[in-house]
């Protein structure tokens, strides 16, 4: 048996570690994505007051701590029986949407987009996001940083600080906005539109107008058929901050659509020995390994699975976009796993549409923006659409508010057993006897993880802060043959 | 001139909190020459890059894991000493490292810091959640705000250890 390893440790986000085990013939014999998470995060929420932890929960991790805080907030006013004013709603959602536009943004840009416009195999030193402000040029690298200052912008302006908002408390909000700050939000909003459409118009040059990209997407090494989740409104419309999560199957067919607080109904968790991170899987079809298909619970919960899981999207310009993409892509569901980075763009296009709607609306600067709890605290859920999948909370306390149990299922646990099964089939097609694990095969396997931009979750930031990839190819006898390395 | 004192890490994984406790105690002296500005801030590249815009000069305080010296130990370098192992390549799978950062605000004439230096101390304890710093590690509070006090007073002068 020989063995692959790719191991990206990172402080920054946690690590995980690709292992390839290949055959005494050289082929591919099985792989195994782990994710070794930090410890001991639920138990480190209990015994606190329970309105401290969406504050404390943020802090998981430096990507998404707004997704943190909101689904806290959400579970911290269940537990106290409160239903915040429509102001205090929709306060939080435009914060929200402020926070998608940016965290979008980004992987676009930084992360997905070096792939797509430099090309997967082109070599490290230009795969990035400098190679792709050089190539596209710096004016629009110009744009991802107003775009992102924008979105802090808000997020200050209603969360109280940039990054790690705090405002949040159990039936509402800390402060409301007033009408000055109303004015700043809606003209950064109405830039966010036009950012978003210009997004779309460069991937529709870039990738879509590549036919070798096109075929990468559309290609079977990339795709899975399983069933999607995502939270949708009244109208099975796409909601990143409020409504039912709607599960459907790989054919689309819709199986339901859960409450938060029925979320243990649809959702168990599978434990393999191999790995700190469980599997969650559908309770209702049952566990039947990686595998893909009707009879799998193995579900997926990113944008792609969002849009397969809904309608349509709430806001016309996105609306036409949802339709494009899937008259493009060949109608729904679409299980292609690289199409995630294009339903990105149409739910960016979505956050910005929703975040100007929100801005004018003119019950947003009222001073309504909490309700007093006034019942005994016990239990709640909160679920919101985080960036990377449905990210749900579930605090139970004592009558005092302190908490007894913690219990998190973040956006990419919800996707473990597909990453599992999409870096497997990456693996299995490109590695094969006699090849010669070249840095380019070694990212398009990682282009099979990255299209779910995977949170290892934490945010720890010591130095070095570095991400390194390591490679060895072990021997029958599990020797080390040869190693490939970057940057170790 | 306008300098920026940075408190790095994330404040409930034990060791790596002492960037904060650093910052925070120094703002507490009240010693702090005018110009300067604290922030603490548990993010990483980019949007780390994007906190020191309009600043001349900068200092980072953040937990080190060298495994080369024993815990506690503080040091402190320019940042373009700090090796870039992820140079030309994701740090993480959702962001890129400081110098790249910094390497995209340079290319998009970003007004960035001529000068930044990093307040490194040594950690043991990054992987579990809590708010206690270890006992080595807090022990180095004192020396660490030395550090820094002296680097704000001489205005780098490139006179880092």
């Amino acid at each position: 048996m020989q063995r692959i390893s790719i191991d990206p440790v990172t402080r920054l986000e946690g690590h995980g570690k690709i292992d390839i085990f290949l055959d005494d013939e050289g082929n591919f014999a099985n792989s195994y994505f782990q994710i070794p998470e930090l410890r001991g995060f639920e138990r480190f929420c209990v015994g606190r007051q329970v309105e401290e932890v969406p504050i404390l929960t943020n802090r998981i991790c430096g990507v998404c701590p707004e997704a943190h805080h909101m689904a806290g907030a959400k579970a911290v006013d269940a537990v106290y029986h409160v239903d915040p004013p429509r102001t205090a709603k929709m306060l939080r959602e435009l914060l929200y949407m402020a926070f998608y536009c940016t965290d979008h943004t980004t992987h676009f840009y930084a992360l997905a987009g070096p792939d797509y416009v430099m090309g997967p195999t082109a070599p490290v030193a230009e795969r990035n996001i400098l190679g792709v402000i050089h190539k596209v040029g710096l004016e629009i690298g110009g744009k991802v940083i107003q775009m992102r200052k924008y979105g802090h912008e808000v997020i200050e302006m209603i969360g109280g600080r940039k990054v790690h908002p705090c405002t949040s408390i159990p039936g509402g909000l800390t402060k409301g906005i007033t009408e000055e700050q109303r004015q700043e939000i809606e003209k950064m909003g109405h830039w966010a539109v036009e950012f978003a459409q210009f997004s779309l118009q460069l991937l529709n040059e870039i990738v879509l107008g590549n036919k070798e990209y096109v075929d990468l997407i559309l290609g079977d090494i990339y795709t899975h058929r399983t069933h999607y989740i995502g939270m949708v409104d009244e109208n099975n419309k796409v909601n990143f901050y409020d409504g039912k999560v709607s599960v459907v199957d790989p054919e689309g067919t819709r199986l339901g659509k859960y409450a938060p607080n029925e979320y243990t109904d649809w959702i168990a968790e599978r434990v393999e020995p191999w790995t700190y991170l469980k599997f969650p899987y559908l309770k209702k079809v049952g566990w039947k390994g990686f595998v893909d298909g009707k009879e799998s619970g193995v579900y997926m919960a990113t944008p792609l699975s969002r849009l397969n899981a809904a309608d349509g999207m709430a806001t016309p310009l996105a609306q036409a976009e949802y339709e494009r993409f899937y008259s493009t892509l060949g109608g729904k569901p679409v299980h292609q796993r690289l199409a995630i980075n294009w339903a990105r763009l149409v739910e960016l296009l979505y956050a910005a549409e929703r975040w100007v709607e929100l801005a004018t609306d003119p019950e947003i600067t009222s001073d309504n923006f909490r309700t007093i709890p006034t019942e005994k605290p016990t239990e709640g859920v909160g679920i919101v659409e985080a960036p990377r999948g449905t990210l749900t909370h579930h605090y139970t306390t004592d009558e005092r508010g302190i908490t007894t149990k913690v219990n998190l299922i973040v956006g990419t646990t919800n996707n473990y057993a597909s990453l599992q099964m999409s870096t497997k089939k990456a693996a299995q097609n490109l590695i094969k006897k006699g090849t010669e694990v070249t840095e380019g095969i070694l990212n398009m396997v990682e282009m099979a993880f990255r299209a779910y931009d995977p949170c290892f979750g934490c945010a720890t930031h010591s130095l070095p802060g570095q991400m390194p990839l390591e490679v060895t190819i072990h021997d029958a006898n599990g020797d080390p043959i040869q190693v490939l390395k970057q940057y170790c | 001139m306008k300098t920026l004192v940075v408190g790095l890490g994330n404040p409930i994984l034990g060791d790596d909190g002492i960037g904060w406790r650093v910052a925070q105690k120094l703002q507490d002296t009240g010693k702090l020459p005018p110009g300067v500005d604290v922030v603490y801030l548990a993010v990483g590249g980019i949007s780390l890059m994007e906190s020191l815009v309009g600043y001349d000069k900068a200092l980072i305080i953040d937990a080190i894991n060298t495994n080369q010296v024993p815990v506690g130990t503080v040091s402190s370098f320019l940042l373009e000493d700090l090796a870039s192992p992820s140079a030309g390549h994701l740090s993480s799978v959702h962001d890129t490292s400081l110098q790249n950062a910094m390497q995209i605000g340079h290319e998009l004439n970003l007004k960035l810091p001529d000068e930044i230096i990093v307040i490194s101390i040594e950690a043991m304890k990054i992987y579990d959640f809590s708010e206690e710093l270890s006992t080595e590690v807090s022990a180095a509070i004192p020396e660490a705000m030395r550090i820094t006090l002296e680097l704000l007073s001489s205005h780098f002068l490139d006179s880092h250890e």
